[in-house]
């Protein structure tokens, strides 16, 4: 019965959603203060009926219901609560669940945030309540939750799969959700901007912190994604550039050239075709990525199970957006002139040159995630593309990109000043010029894509310094969010770059209490113990590691056999320090009695994560500073 | 033709030549570094230059796992034909005989020295290509 009435709930709201999209965009009456109060009424009550059914769906998993099937084939009563919940968003059908109560929910805030009087608001609910639509048909049709195992439901579970089973990765997809799903709001705007077909109206300046928001939780899902494969995977890198990876990277770099482009767009009225472009493109993107982790169309770690309906209607809905949004854009093109010419060396001309790097990055991503399918299609050849066809790309993209950003630090908006080489940009490049022939010296490096990435890195760094320090002695204003995020990517390129110049890793035979020698530790195996649990056995090994300082401290990797799938996860034993990781796995052990373990040091690894976490950092500032009242 | 419409074509030109060189650029840099994917059948006397990267899939044959020390050889089989693998380091969890697997590495004299072996994270995994009828 409560099942039925949680069903029921959700097809009550796709109704009312779909009443709110009517009345938004398409009735038209002299009483719009009536209209506009209606269509943020009405919205908010589909959003309640949405919530409730959620939560009595969250009631549902948490009580062990396994008439649900659903339930009954992703979650265990064994399960502590936590993981009863997450196992909500472990597979499809939940997973699509979730993303469309945030979808809701952003639209919600909206709401209530945004007063009625505000011209573009009803129609933006009303776009926002279309896709709403468009995707709760999409999980009651081809992908419903809420399918029961009538009359007689199993016992018991079947379980979520142990690699799961993990903090960070019940936290990882809700958070890229939110970042995914928040870029409604932008595209709402742009979209119901462009209905009204008045330039006049400042739609920009309407989405700002909605956009940051957003771009935070795109930010954090993507970072909390890859901290979880690191350690729970047991292979040890940050980014492996699989195609769900990249799915997520591609929203991401266009909705940061997005966010500068909106800096223009507000501050001049300029660039706001790109502006619009992209608000269309970073929600298309975020769909596309929908389509391809749902379609099963691309061989991927995250694939769920493969279905050619989902991935057809999916493929079929995005499209109609992006036609429906193109289509309107063109119509409107001529009203949306920006009013005036962009000044050579300005900081809007640094902007433009930034969006077309960004889209030549988003370009080639695309290209990448799509060739296989293309490649097979024409020549009946599987391919894959990897690391070195994105490093190819990005690493001389990226580094021209911060030699622009390094110069545009100099620009003022709207003006035409010529940038010379004054001393904050002579001690910038002498700084880092000096850096950089230090570790080449010292590492013996002659890496020339690890040199030009720390050189670019430390340029931006140094130049920032700078500014920080002319600020406290000379009160020179500088804009907090921009020094903040352009650093931590300064430290994000220094720390990818160290990273892949200094890491190694070694696969080494163990005997017990020998120890064995790998760059400056020095290793041996003390005991093996079996553990067991209440849902998996686990042996468990405890390395004694002392490096060439004298510290020495103590690592347990493991592996485990969980009862219910019979499924072997590695778990990793990390020791961390301020520079470096020592990372370990066990392998299995040989007819000799050794055990074969994986030995890896990571540098800078955490700083990798620390200075993705800087850039939303900076994101979150910009959203409470008082500078910014919208 | 009057200046405005020839400046507004050199725009036009000059924007066409820079998007068209630059996704030449992409497409050569691609082409240049995608793993091809093979079934050992496909493999078979075939030559590749050394330092060229491939991928390997199919089943391990039932066994030809042989480990000595931390090295690792053996058998990658799509039921008709067979290819040596050698691989160093740890196996992944879901590495068994008689499942599938995918090898990234490159060949010489008929064997994958490889440099990752995949398992797939879904026990019901199959490599692409290859129809198994019997899983005993």
């Amino acid at each position: 019965m409560i099942i039925e009435i949680s069903h029921f709930l959700s097809i009550l709201a796709t109704g009312l959603f779909f009443l709110v999209g009517y009345f938004g965009l398409f009735i038209k009456s002299h009483n719009t203060k009536y209209f506009s109060n209606l269509v943020a009424r009405t919205y908010s009550h589909g959003f309640l009926f949405l919530i409730s059914s959620f939560i009595i769906y969250i009631w549902l998993a948490i009580t062990d219901n396994f008439s649900v099937e659903y339930i009954a084939s992703h979650s265990n009563s064994a399960l502590p609560i936590f993981y009863k919940i997450s196992s909500i968003w472990s597979a499809h059908e939940g997973s699509m669940f979730l993303w469309i109560v945030f979808l809701s929910l952003w639209g919600f805030i909206f709401n209530i945030r945004v007063h009625n009087d505000e011209i573009l608001k009803s129609k933006s609910i009303g776009v926002i309540s279309f896709v709403l639509v468009g995707f709760l048909i999409f999980l009651l049709w081809t992908s419903n939750p809420f399918n029961t195992i009538l009359p007689i439901a199993p016992l018991n579970g079947a379980d979520i799969n142990p690699v799961l089973q993990d903090p960070a990765l019940a936290i990882h997809p809700p958070t890229l959700y939110l970042g995914y799903v928040g870029f409604v709001i932008p595209f709402a705007c742009a979209i119901s901007f462009l209905l009204h077909g008045n330039s006049e109206i400042k739609w920009e300046l309407l989405v700002r912190k909605w956009s940051v928001a957003a771009w935070i939780f795109l930010t954090a899902g993507i970072t909390l994604g890859s901290w979880w494969a690191y350690y729970e995977l047991g292979w040890g890198g940050y980014w492996f550039w699989d195609p769900v990876e990249n799915v997520a990277l591609m929203p991401w770099l266009a909705a940061t050239a997005f966010l500068h482009s909106l800096s223009v767009s507000i501050k001049s009225s300029q660039l706001r075709i790109w502006t619009i472009l992209l608000s269309i493109l970073v929600f298309s993107l975020s769909l596309f990525g929908a389509f391809i982790v749902r379609s099963g169309i691309i061989d991927s770690v995250h694939s769920f199970a493969n279905d050619p309906d989902r991935g057809l209607y999916l493929l079929a809905f995005i499209g109609l957006i992006i036609f429906i949004s193109i289509s309107l854009f063109i119509l409107r093109l001529s009203n949306i002139q920006s009013v005036s010419k962009i000044q050579k060396f300005s900081k809007q001309s640094f902007i433009s040159i930034n969006n077309i790097l960004f889209g030549t990055l988003i370009f080639s991503v695309m290209l990448g995630v799509t060739y296989p399918l293309i490649y097979e299609f024409i020549f009946g050849q599987k391919i894959s593309v990897g690391a070195p066809f994105y490093n190819a790309i990005f690493i001389p993209i990226v580094i021209l990109a911060c030699i622009f950003l390094f110069f545009s630090i100099e620009s003022k908006w709207s003006r035409n000043i010529n940038i010379r080489l004054n001393i904050p940009i002579l001690l910038s490049i002498l700084f880092s010029t000096i850096f950089t022939v230090f570790v080449m010296i010292f590492f013996q490096t002659k890496n020339i894509a690890i040199l030009c990435s720390i050189f670019a890195g430390a340029l931006i760094i140094f130049r920032y310094i700078q500014e920080i320090l002319n600020y406290i002695s000379v009160k020179k204003f500088v804009n907090p969010f921009s020094v903040i995020a352009h650093m931590a990517l300064g430290l994000l390129i220094i720390s990818i770059a160290f990273n892949s110049l200094l890491s190694s890793e070694r696969a080494m035979n163990v005997v017990f209490n020998e120890a064995e020698k790998y760059k400056d530790l020095t290793i041996v195996l003390k005991n093996l113990g079996v553990e067991n649990n209440s849902n998996y056995d686990s042996v468990k090994a405890t390395f004694f590691v002392k490096d060439l300082k004298g510290n020495s401290f103590n690592l347990y990797p493991e592996k485990r056999r969980y009862f219910t799938r019979g499924q072997i996860t590695t778990e990793t034993a990390i020791h961390t320090t301020v520079l470096r990781d020592i990372y370990m796995t066990i392998g299995e052990q040989l007819d000799d009695g050794s055990w074969v373990v994986n030995i890896q040091i990571n540098y800078l690894i955490r700083w990798i994560w620390i200075s993705a976490m800087l850039m939303g950092f900076a994101g979150l500032l910009l959203i409470v500073s008082k500078r910014y009242k919208t | 033709m009057n200046p405005i419409r020839k400046k507004r074509v050199y725009n036009i030109l000059t924007v066409l030549l820079f998007s068209v060189s630059g996704i030449a650029l992409i497409l050569f840099s691609l082409n240049s570094k995608l793993d091809y994917f093979f079934t050992p059948t496909e493999l078979m006397n075939k030559t590749f230059p050394i330092d060229k990267r491939i991928k390997l899939g199919g089943m391990v044959l039932n066994g030809s796992v042989k480990r000595a020390s931390s090295n690792i050889s053996f058998i990658v089989t799509d039921y008709t034909n067979r290819i040596n693998v050698e691989y160093e380091g740890i196996l992944p969890d879901l590495f068994k005989e008689d499942s599938g697997v995918v090898v990234l590495g490159y060949l010489n004299n008929q064997t994958v020295y490889a440099e990752e072996v995949l398992a797939k994270h879904d026990e019901n995994y199959m490599p692409p290509n290859i129809e198994v009828i019997n899983d005993n």
